[in-house]
Parts: structure tokens; sequence; C-alpha cells
């Protein structure tokens, strides 16, 4: 295609510019099609009173549209899920974080022997969560645990975890954490083979201990991954679903339905759309509203630093 | 910090920050060793559960007689179309997201708009929304347009995140390339999409592979959205499993024999791609 | 009758088809007529006809399951059968009826889920079915089936949406009655002389006094009757619910107590089957369940409590005896393409052959057809240990009629049923006291009606 010989007028800039719009067309239609359109047809729905059961009457009923929003601000189920959503994902954050560190820290040494360790750690994190569910399922019923039974073998017999009230959301937290401390692993892994020799050889030589090191040398240089790994671990974990279906459906009571958990439980055990479009409205907004705090208190002077 | 994104774990070149000696390094193999026992213990449980015979399925001696039992039982039944449903679907949903997402990613590349950070910062917000704020409104809106239950149906809502993924990681390919190759041929009177096309594209081949195992991985281990827009027809494997859940040891060999069948793909695909993952997991969230 | 297949000028036979139609009169000549004569002395008319068949995991569906080859012999449709759990099954169906989906053609019409589901019109009612003689012949008769169990299966009109295949019937039983017996009890006939028995016996010989399965929403309501409570103040036109009167109170106080002091660890995660399993393995004691898995703990073949099982009545409560009973129903979801061939699958899986079969050959005792009831073999297979749960279901059956049970007839209970499980699970975890728990119940209860549309 010769465009230039074409016009004198368009210059060859503004062809190119077309031509790249031209690529660029689709996909921001695709977008708009499958995340805006969406969007609005929810709202819209959580200013009805959906129910499939009366879908002739609730169906375009706008005539009191901020009901579920009010009943919402009174709804204690509604509530304890936010809460249990703010623990879980403080827990599981901290723990990743936590675990993940250790785990690069001890591997991080040229080796084959330890490449092949951290390949195989890739598993629980690429694993279909629905089988990460299932494992787990079996280490946390006591009759048929492996773990429940090797305690019980040396002496320390232990109840049942997920029917615990005061610890079936740490046992989620501790399954989500072996699923998905490999992406914080991994992340902290490569940050820490970018810290240069010098500074600690340095260290070293003027008689800085391995704890001393790490407190001062190599924590605040993978601070600011640090910080992109929590982020991105705190977005997905509003996100936990499989391990709570398949181990609690929420339980015992609610101490581990999550917000997203709620929201299920209204949509698809009765069919209460508009209530659980509502209850999904102000998980997004409050998703991207804390993200756009943390955003700015934490991310972006962590962002400059890099 | 875009530095990390290329940095590769995987190569033996890896760096150490202090010298360790000899000795330490036996007792680090042994820590290692011993970490990777403790930790995947549970996934090797469930392994050895799908060969076990069924009435010996929550057994705890570790010796007993390895059968193919539960792998047979799969076949009679929904789980052979619902493991070729996932193929089906994962498949359709990666060559879609990037015949769409790869001409955009290079645009966005090479080309200044103005509004290329708004873009950036809405496909963002994409990533952040839960699933349940949009099978809610697919649901509704399947119902009247005949998707309920289909293929085409997961295909479509899998680009809520295989699309922004595409876009956001070939980004970053496309920029690690320098434009002097291309604007010689432009130069020369080629046109943008068939420089793309011969020159450019065949140079990020390793990150495209990369890109569409990580698609096709995520559209795999949907477990939600299945749930939710399938039933019968287009029920995918990770849906299947769960209608197996009962106490008794006849369905947990199945249960334990599918989950191995199911994460055996994506496996091997991680495995292949593992040079890549750290870039494909944060792949587009610092840009300068 | 002898069965040849009529030579079919129309259709081109494969060799296949062939092979199955002479494999298929084989197997009709073997068996007595399924009510489908019909079907035979034709070529199968429904040949390559899939069905989709779904229905939790209950007994019934899982013991037909061995049988559904010989029906697509007989008639050449293929059955693709599945029974996911109970949970997941209703809300996996409800999201499909709601839909009003095509994806399924037979389809369990929960028995709480009845009101809610044919009151909403997802289904297809029956009678063009089975008064036809062309599609059903009178000697299947509709009028066999048990009419407190085929109620809850008719609108309010009484149109007829589904045939049940269980009546399930709540009694007590005792898998290890020897423990009982050495502490010098019997099978506990109040809920005052239950506890006084689950105190003697927890924990002997490492048995667990009580297990159940973590339904409360079915397993307590009896429990909440007995102490004096209701469900709904008065149903159908009142529906304000009352969980949380004083008899209500009391009656979780006393459910979720038995279960924490008596129940074996982790017991709210147990399903049905898991509950069975425990019992079947002598690990727990007392339970007080439907008649339909209770039966099972006297199969030789996988229950090791044969010898020590014993059966009573449910308890009653200082109000009353009030054994739950339920139905639950094969039914056409509304929306299916293959109403004929799935009406077939109806027709042949509640047969009077199939139902006796499955008593039997497969120890099925709850059985919703006078005339099988009616035989000496129900009696037979009904009785375990010198036990006769034959009378123990009909008397059961019979005490329900008097009305009790219309609660799980009205469409919002299964928001209630949820409620009531959560409640349970809160007080038998100790995490607020039975009064604070019940009042959230009630609470949420009354939400969720005004939620659906219900003027309380």
């Amino acid at each position: 295609m010769m465009w230039f010989n074409k016009s004198s007028l368009i210059s060859v800039e503004a062809q190119r510019k077309r031509s790249f719009l031209l690529g660029l067309l689709p996909a921001l239609v695709v977008l708009a099609a499958i995340t805006i359109a969406p969007a609005v047809y929810l709202f819209m729905t959580s200013l009805t009173p959906l129910d499939l059961t009366r879908q002739e009457e609730t169906a375009g009923d706008y005539s009191r549209p901020w009901t579920n929003y009010v009943e919402l601000g009174s709804d204690q189920r509604f509530h304890n899920s936010v809460w249990v959503q703010v623990k879980l994902s403080i827990f599981t954050v901290l723990l990743q974080l936590v675990v993940g560190l250790g785990v690069a820290l001890l591997l991080n040494a040229p080796s084959r022997f330890l490449e092949a360790v951290r390949t195989v750690f890739l598993i629980p994190m690429v694993l279909p969560p629905i089988v990460v569910s299932i494992i787990w399922k079996v280490i946390y019923i006591p009759d048929v645990s492996p773990i429940h039974r090797l305690l019980e073998v040396f002496g320390f017999p232990i109840e049942s975890l997920i029917t615990n009230p005061k610890l079936a959301l740490w046992a989620i937290a501790v399954a989500d954490t072996w699923e998905w401390f490999p992406f914080t692993m991994l992340i902290l892994l490569a940050a820490l083979q970018m810290i240069p020799d010098e500074p600690l050889e340095a260290a070293r030589i003027d008689g800085a201990g391995s704890w001393q090191l790490f407190q001062h040398i190599i924590l605040p240089l993978i601070r600011p991954t640090i910080v992109v790994a929590a982020l991105f671990r705190l977005i997905d974990s509003i996100k936990a679903f499989p391990l709570i279906y398949v181990l609690t459906n929420g339980g015992p009571g609610m101490v581990t339905e999550v917000t997203n958990y709620y929201a299920f439980i209204e949509a698809f055990n009765f069919s209460y759309w508009g209530y659980a479009g509502a209850i999904s409205v102000l998980m997004v907004a409050g998703v991207f509203f804390f993200s756009w705090l943390i955003n700015r208190m934490a991310g972006r002077s962590a962002l400059q630093e890099t | 910090m875009s530095m990390v994104n290329s940095v590769d774990i995987f190569s033996v070149r890896a760096r150490t920050p202090v010298r360790r000696r000899r000795r330490q390094r036996i007792w680090l193999y042994i820590a290692a060793g011993a970490l990777l026992l403790v930790v995947m213990f549970p996934f090797f449980w469930m392994l050895q559960m799908s060969f076990r015979s069924m009435d010996d399925i929550f057994g705890f001696s570790l010796i007993f007689k390895p059968t193919l039992e539960n792998y047979g039982a799969l076949r009679t039944g929904d789980f052979p179309k619902s493991f070729w449903n996932s193929v089906a679907a994962s498949v359709t949903s990666t060559l879609l997201s990037l015949v769409i997402g790869v001409p955009a990613a290079y645009s966005l590349s090479r080309a200044r708009f103005h509004m290329q950070n708004r873009i950036a910062l809405w496909i963002l917000a994409t990533r952040m929304a839960p699933p349940i704020a949009f099978t809610i409104p697919f649901y509704l809106a399947y119902r009247q347009l005949n998707l309920q239950d289909t293929i085409t149906g997961l295909v479509i809502i899998y680009l809520t995140f295989n699309l922004a993924l595409v876009i956001w990681m070939m980004q970053t390919y496309f920029d690690a390339i320098p434009q002097t190759l291309e604007e010689a041929a432009w130069v020369d009177g080629c046109s943008v999409w068939g420089t793309f096309l011969r020159i450019t594209l065949p140079l990020t081949a390793p990150g495209l592979a990369a890109t569409a195992v990580l698609c096709f991985i995520y559209s795999w281990n949907d477990f939600f959205f299945a749930l939710i827009l399938t039933r019968t027809k287009a029920q995918t494997a990770p849906v299947a499993i769960v209608n197996f859940m009962q106490y008794e040891g006849w369905e947990w060999g199945k249960i334990a024999a599918g989950g191995t069948l199911v994460m055996l793909p994506v496996i091997i695909f991680s495995f292949l791609v593992r040079h890549y993952l750290v870039r494909g997991l944060i792949a587009g969230s610092l840009k300068e | 009758m002898s069965k040849k297949p009529k030579n079919q000028s129309k259709s081109k036979f494969t060799r296949r088809q062939v092979l199955k139609l002479g494999a298929g009169a084989l197997a009709a000549t073997a068996a007595t007529p399924f009510g489908v004569p019909t079907l035979l002395g034709q070529a199968k008319p429904y040949a390559g006809t899939e069905i989709n068949v779904s229905c939790w995991s209950g007994p019934y569906p899982k013991m037909l399951a061995s049988y559904i080859p010989e029906f697509t012999e007989m008639t050449g449709i293929k059955v693709n059968y599945e029974t996911p759990s109970f949970p997941i099954y209703n809300q996996r169906m409800d999201l499909e009826l709601s839909t009003k989906g095509s994806g399924y053609d037979v389809a369990n019409i929960t028995f709480i889920y009845c009101a809610r589901w044919i009151g909403a019109g997802w289904f297809t009612p029956l009678k063009p079915y089975f008064s036809d003689p062309n599609k059903t012949p009178s000697d299947w008769e509709p009028e066999d089936f048990l009419e407190g169990v085929v109620t809850p299966h008719r609108d309010t009109k009484g149109t007829l949406y589904g045939f049940p295949w269980i009546a399930d019937a709540m009694i007590s039983a005792s898998a290890r009655f020897d423990i009982l017996k050495k502490a010098g009890f019997g099978m506990p006939d109040t809920f005052e002389e239950m506890e006084t028995v689950l105190k003697a016996v927890h924990k002997k010989e490492g048995v667990a006094g009580f297990v159940n399965e973590n339904h409360h929403g079915w397993t307590w309501i009896p429990y909440l009757y007995g102490f004096g409570g209701k469900v709904f103040r008065d149903p159908p036109n009142d529906l304000m619910p009352m969980m949380d009167s004083p008899e209500a109170i009391e009656a979780a106080e006393y459910y979720g107590r038995i279960l924490r002091e008596y129940g074996p660890s982790g017991v709210l995660s147990f399903m049905y089957d898991q509950a069975n399993q425990f019992l079947k393995r002598g690990r727990a004691n007392l339970i007080t369940f439907n008649h339909a898995w209770l039966l099972q703990l006297g199969d030789p073949e996988t229950s090791k409590v044969t010898k020590t099982v014993n059966y009573a009545m449910m308890p009653a409560g200082p109000a009353g005896r009030f054994p739950g009973v339920a139905s639950h129903a094969w039914g056409i979801p509304l929306a299916s393409k293959k109403k004929d061939a799935a009406w077939e699958f109806i027709k042949w899986s509640l047969s009077k052959e199939i139902l006796k079969r499955l008593l039997i050959e497969k120890g099925y005792g709850s059985i919703t057809r006078k005339s099988v009831i009616n035989t000496p073999e129900f009696k037979e297979k009904n009785l375990v240990n010198g036990v006769d749960l034959a009378e123990l279901y009909l008397k059961t059956i019979d005490v329900a009629a008097s009305g009790y049970m219309v609660y799980r007839t009205i469409h919002v209970y299964p928001q209630i049923d949820k409620q009531v499980d959560k409640a349970i699970e809160i007080v038998t975890s100790k995490q607020m006291t039975a009064k604070e728990a019940m009042k959230q119940a009630q609470e949420n209860s009354v939400r969720e009606l005004k939620r659906a549309g219900v003027k309380l």
C-alpha cells in the first residue's frame, strides 16, 4: 500500500496513526461491550427488585430504585461479610508475603537443584483453584485427612478446623496461602536477584551478620517489590471463591462468608438478582476506591523509587 | 521495576547476594528438599489417591496396589465431554484474545495516543472487578441472547480477563523491540501492518507463545463463570468434578482422578513458559 | 406376550439398531410388561433420542442408576444421568429452571422447592401424559401413589406436576443399640429421654452418641414443633416467620446442645452421605433421620451394624410428636424439548415393576405406591433385626397427614430453610446464644420474605 503518493495533504504520520487506530479499535469496541455495557446493566439491575420467580413484576420496576442500597445499609449479614473479607484479605496477604519471602530467601542461590525446587513450587499457583479446594477438603476432614491422622498418631489429635468458628477463616487462609505463595515467591526472587553484590560483600567484610544484611540492605531494596506483590494479592483476594464453596459454604454460621460469597448466595440460591446486583456494585466501588487509596499512599512512592 | 519483569529466576545464572560455603550448601539443600516435601505433600496426597482402589481411597497406608480404575470410571458419564469443552473454550478464547489484543498492543506501543493512560487504567479496573460483577449482567443478558450453556458464551466472558492480559503482556514485548527496524521498513514503503507481520511479530514469538499459554491457563482454570453460565452442554471439567462431590469412596476416586487430569495441561504448559512467568504475573502494572 | 419387532418400512435400520431391537425384544420377554405395551411390537420410536436426567444423590436415584441400561435397551432412549449432592443439585436446578432452559428433560422436584418451582410455572403439567391411554396404559395406575405424598406436587388448582419417588419419613435409629441396652436404656421416646440416654452412652466404646446431617432446615423442624414452635404463624395466609418465639429458642438450644456435646468432631460439616457412613461403620449411635437411609443400616453388604441396629418412632417433645415427612418427585421442566421421551423415563422408573425390584433387589424401602406397599415383600424387606420398619414408615406418614408439614409447601420456605441452617450452626458452634441466633434468623427471614414480595 503506497499512501504517500496518493495525497500530499495527508501526512504520512497521520496515515500511520490511522492504521494504528484501526488496530486498536476492535479491542476498544470489544472491551466496551464486555465491560462498560455489563457495568451499566449491573447498575440498572441493582435499582430493581429483580427476582426471577416473579420476573414480570420485578424486571424493570424502577419505582423504588434505592431500596436495595438502603436495605444493605442495615443488613447485618452484609456488614459481617465485609468484615470477614477484610480479615481474610489481611491474613492472606501477610501470610503470603512472609512465606513467599522466606522461601525466596532460602532458594536464592545458583544451583540446578534449587532451580528444580523453584519449578516444582510453581505447581500450587497454576493448579485449577477447584483442584486446590479438593486437595484441601481431604486435608481438612478429620476422618480422612492424613494430617489429622498423623497428629493423632503422634498424640496431638485436633478437632475439625473448618467447623470451628474461631479457626475456620484461618484454615481457609492457610489453604489460600499454599495456593498463592509461589506468586510472591517468584516476584520476590526476581527482586532479590536484582540486588547488586557489592554493597552486600562490603557489609560482610565489615562484619555484618545475615540478619543485619537482610534488615539494612536487602529489605529496603526489595520494599517496592513487596508493595507491588501485596497490592496484587490484595486485589485478587477479593475473588476468593472455590475454597469457600468447597470447604465451608460460608460457615460455620457466617464466619467465612465473604462479600463475594454473600452476593453469590443471594443471586444463585434465591434469584435475588436486584439485591445481589447492589452488593456487587458496592463491592466494585469499594475495590476501586480502596486501590486508588493505596496507590496514592504507597504505590506511587514505590513506583517512583524503581 | 520494569527490569524485574525481565528477570528470569529459572535461569541458573541467577546471582547470589551472599557467597555461601560448601558445607552450608548441603544444609541449604536439605532444608530446601524438606520444605519441598512438606509443602507439596497435599498435592502428592491427592495424586496418590487417584491411583488407589475405590474401597481404599482414604486409606493411610502408603503401601497399596495402584490401579487405574478411577480413571476408567471417568470414561463413562459426562467427564470426557466436559474435558473437551474445557479444551474448546480455552483454545478458542486464547485465539480470539490474541487476534483482537495483539494488534491493539502493538498500536499502543508504537503510537502515542493521548488516551493511553486512561486505557491502561480502564484495563486495570477490569482486572480488579470481582467476577460476580460480571456474572450477573452476563447471565441475564445470555438468557435473552440464547447464549446460556454455550461455549461461545464462555469464550466471550473469558475475554474480560484474557484481552487485558494480552494487551498488557504484548505491549511490554513490543516496547522492548527498537522502533528503528520498523522505521527502516516504513521508509522503504512497507505498510504498518505488513511490517508488523513480517518483522516485529516474529521477533516477539517467544513472548507471544508465553502470552498464549497464560491465556490458556487462566481460561482453563476458571470455575466461577463456568459454574454459573453452563449447565449440561457446555459444562467444563472443573465444574464436572464438583458434581462428583459426595462422601462415599467411589466418588472420591473420580474426583481425585478427574482433578489430576484437569491439572495436567496447566502444569505442563506452566513448566514450558516458566521463564516468562514473572512478566506475565505482574505485566502492565508499572508503566514509566 | 411374545414380542417380535415388526418390520418397519419407513426407517432405515443400521445393523446396530437391529441388534438393539433384538436384544430389547429378548429383554422384554424376560421382564413383565412395564406398562409400555405401546412400545413393544414396534421399532423403538425414540431410538437415537437422548435425555438429560438429574436428581440429587438420594438412595432411589443412586439405586436406579444400575437399571438405566435396561431402559435404554427397551426404548432406545439414551439417558445422561447425573446425581450431584443435595445442595449443589438444588442450586443448579434452581438456576437452570429460572432461565427456562431446556438443559434437562427429567428433573427432581425437591420437596422444599416444590412450591417455589411449581408456583413459578417452571414444570410441565403431567395430566396430558398420564391420562392419555396412548402414552400411558391404565394399569400404570396414577392413583396408586400415596396421596399425602403426591399433594405437594400439585399447584393450588390441583394440577399435578410430579410423581413422587420417595416418602421421606423421619424415624429414629440407634446403630449400636447394644450400648444402650448395656447402659440400661431402651429406645428413647421423648426429647428428654433422648438427652438422658445420650449422656449415658456418649463415647462408650469410642462411639459418638449422636450424629445428623447438616441440613438443619430439615432435621431440626420436628424439634421446633415438638417444643411447641412453628415455622410460619398461619400458613398459607399469614407467613410471618416464628423463628424467635420462646419455643423456637428452646428447640434451638436443645438441638444445638446435643449436636455439640454428643456429636463427632466436625459434625457441622457432615452431609447425609457422611452421616450415613458414620452410622454404618458404627462410629455414631443415635440419629433422627429419613427411613430410606436408615433402612440401609440393615444392609449386610455395606453396613457393619446390622446386628446391633434398632429403630423407633421419632421422639416426641412436650408439644407432641412431629416427624418430618417429605416427598421428592420426578417432573419435566417446562422448556424440555423431549417431553415424550422424558415421560417414558418417568413412567418406567416409577412403574410397579421397577419399584418392586428396587425394594427386593436393592433394599429400597420408602415406596410410594400402595400396591407395592401392600405386598409381603415390603414387610419383609422392611424387617431389620426384628424391627418392623414398614409399620414405623406408615405410622409416620399417617401422623404427618395431620397437616403440620404444610410449612414446606410454602414457596418461600427455602429462604427460611437456609436461615435455619445458619442459626443452628451458630448455636451449635457457640458463636451466639440460642436467643441471639434465632433473633437474627427471624430478622433475616423477614427481610428475605419481603425481598421475595411476601406481604407480612
